[in-house]
């Protein structure tokens, strides 16, 4: 078996009585882009939370390509190559998108630390920057302040930002949530463009089962913070359990893929 | 750019009036002239870590201090030549700026605020106290304007407040200009990112707390820089420089100016030394007056003078538009 890019062994979390991650064991391999899916409260945030920096890992271990990450800060995980998108737009603001884009740009090239050389100065970062949003679409709105922008494109800048560090390992959480179908179906031809290019490997959060099944080569389901079932969109399909938790939830959305 | 053009005449515009102001003006101008550019070199560098990085300090009299001291000491024991000692003062002033900085930087907000204020009535106390280093309350005295020498023998006097006004001059430009370059550096940016989104800048990969220590040593510098040539000037070095009263005043001068622009601590640097000279003709209590006038600029200026004399402007620019 080949090195996993990043594998968890025993890993716990607990808020108070709530135990919203229990013993989990996971291994994601380079290239396939998986989905993790469950319902409300069954721990995938806090997964996303504990692999990124996020959370302290309570009980367990993270070892990201054969290194132990478990204490690592955030920004040293970020750049040995884990990185992610949030649920709820967390960008810079007050700055425009393309600065918003470029931080990201600037630290993981080391150039962050010039306090003299003006920033205008800086071409191969602003050519990487025009690349990344050339990539989101947000070329035109380069000099808006993020403030100004609609949700839809707040959410491209959002996943924006966490392609500007050049991730190994990619986590999104709903990054289509509130888009509308236009900017969904784009969005997720980008995901699917750079996952084949090879150099990101995706774990995507969804809700939308249209997104998961048509776009994920693995899926892992949670369920108060346990692994319900763990394998191809198939698998998880005919899966009892999964039909036993997803009851009157996603049913529909779930099963219709059945008839297909 | 247009913008860009515009501010460099602004900014050549008054720095040709600065020069001009020993050779139009009585003795007290050029001593309160003096004393704003002071002001302003402490004020901007404090406002690249207030407006630029989001965090409030009030222990920064402490390095202002640290630089009057080390300068006085420096002065006292070794050398008099006043580019060592500013360079010295300036020295001591990044030194204890990154002590203090390292234990308050994992903090942000009130822990931030309140740390920073602890460290600096630290420091005043030490200044206060230790009596056989520091000259205790009476703080050092009789400190030298020595004149400038360069290589090659060359001479500068800076005895007369004539001639000290353009050493003053020299590092209030530089200051300003220092200032300018790191607000439009990477660095910068970095900064502005931390004060937007701390969180979101550690996913970006950016080690923050390392960078507020940066800002913290960087602002440390300029309040030394200031508070070393106020030596010179007043020929002393007092504790109360390391006072939190002082501490507050790049705070309220970077509030009157505005926050978010070069200009606004160094037009709230001018408004500062000024309203304190006028209202102090008429009232002991300057400060009730003082309080008053900055309630009507943060009730009524948001974004301080600058900030509203700027969204002014553009109105203005742009008529017909709301």
């Amino acid at each position: 078996m080949p090195e996993p890019l990043l594998a968890t062994q025993k890993l716990s979390n607990h808020f108070g009585m709530v135990c919203t991650a229990r013993d989990l064991d996971l291994r994601f391999e380079p290239g396939v882009l998986t989905s993790i899916i469950g319902p409300n409260g069954a721990g995938k945030s806090t997964l996303i939370n504990l692999l990124t920096g996020h959370l302290p890992v309570q009980t367990g271990k993270i070892r990201f390509r054969g290194r132990d990450i478990t204490r690592l800060p955030i920004h040293k995980r970020v750049r040995m190559g884990i990185c992610r998108s949030f649920q709820v737009v967390n960008v810079f603001p007050e700055l425009t998108v393309a600065q918003n884009v470029m931080i990201p740009v600037l630290a993981r090239t080391g150039r962050g630390w010039n306090p003299v050389r003006s920033l205008t100065r800086e071409t191969a970062v602003l050519r990487e920057t025009e690349a990344i949003l050339a990539m989101v679409a947000l070329l035109p709105e380069r000099d808006t302040p993020a403030t100004a922008l609609s949700h839809g494109d707040l959410r491209l800048l959002e996943v924006g930002v966490a392609l500007a560090a050049a991730p190994t390992l990619l986590f999104l959480d709903e990054p289509t949530a509130g888009m509308n179908p236009v900017e969904r179906a784009r969005l997720l031809e980008n995901i699917r463009g750079l996952a084949r290019g090879g150099r990101t490997t995706f774990v995507v959060v969804e809700h939308d089962m249209d997104v998961v099944f048509s776009l994920s080569e693995r899926i892992i389901v949670l369920h108060r913070g346990e692994i319900l079932c763990d394998g191809t969109p198939g698998q998880v399909r005919t899966d009892p359990k999964v039909r036993e938790v997803y009851l009157g939830e996603d049913v529909s959305d779930l099963f219709r893929y059945e008839e297909e | 750019m247009k913008a860009q053009n515009r501010n460099a005449g602004a900014a050549a515009v008054v720095l040709l009036a600065l020069c001009a102001v020993p050779f139009l003006s009585g003795k007290f101008a050029i001593y309160l002239t003096m004393r704003i550019m002071l002001l302003g070199i402490f004020a901007v560098g404090y406002n690249l870590l207030l407006g630029q990085t989001g965090l409030l300090s009030f222990g920064h009299g402490a390095f202002y201090a640290a630089g009057a001291y080390g300068l006085g000491l420096f002065g006292a024991h070794v050398s008099t030549h006043p580019l060592l000692g500013v360079a010295v003062g300036v020295a001591t002033a990044v030194f204890l700026a990154l002590l203090v900085g390292y234990l308050c930087v994992r903090h942000t907000e009130i822990y931030f605020a309140m740390l920073t204020l602890a460290c600096g009535m630290m420091a005043f106390s030490f200044f206060w106290n230790a009596r056989e280093i520091t000259g205790g309350d009476d703080g050092l005295i009789g400190i030298l304007r020595a004149p400038v020498s360069l290589f090659g023998g060359i001479r500068i006097p800076i005895g007369k407040d004539g001639q000290f006004y353009f050493f003053v001059l020299f590092f209030f430009a530089l200051s300003v200009w220092a200032a300018h370059r790191i607000r439009q550096s990477p660095f910068g940016l970095a900064l502005a990112g931390i004060r937007e989104n701390a969180r979101r800048s550690e996913f970006a990969g950016v080690p923050v707390r390392r960078y507020r220590l940066a800002v913290f040593a960087l602002s440390g510098a300029f309040a030394g820089l200031a508070g070393s040539l106020e030596a010179l000037l007043e020929s002393n070095a007092r504790p109360f420089m390391a006072h939190w009263t002082h501490s507050a005043e790049p705070v309220l001068v970077s509030l009157l100016g505005g926050l978010s622009s070069l200009a606004g601590p160094l037009v709230g640097s001018a408004i500062y030394i000024a309203m304190r000279e006028i209202i102090q003709r008429f009232t002991e209590n300057w400060m009730l007056g003082f309080g008053i006038v900055l309630l009507v600029i943060i009730m009524g200026f948001r974004g301080g003078v600058t900030g509203t004399l700027s969204a002014l402007f553009r109105k203005a620019a742009a008529p017909g538009e709301g």
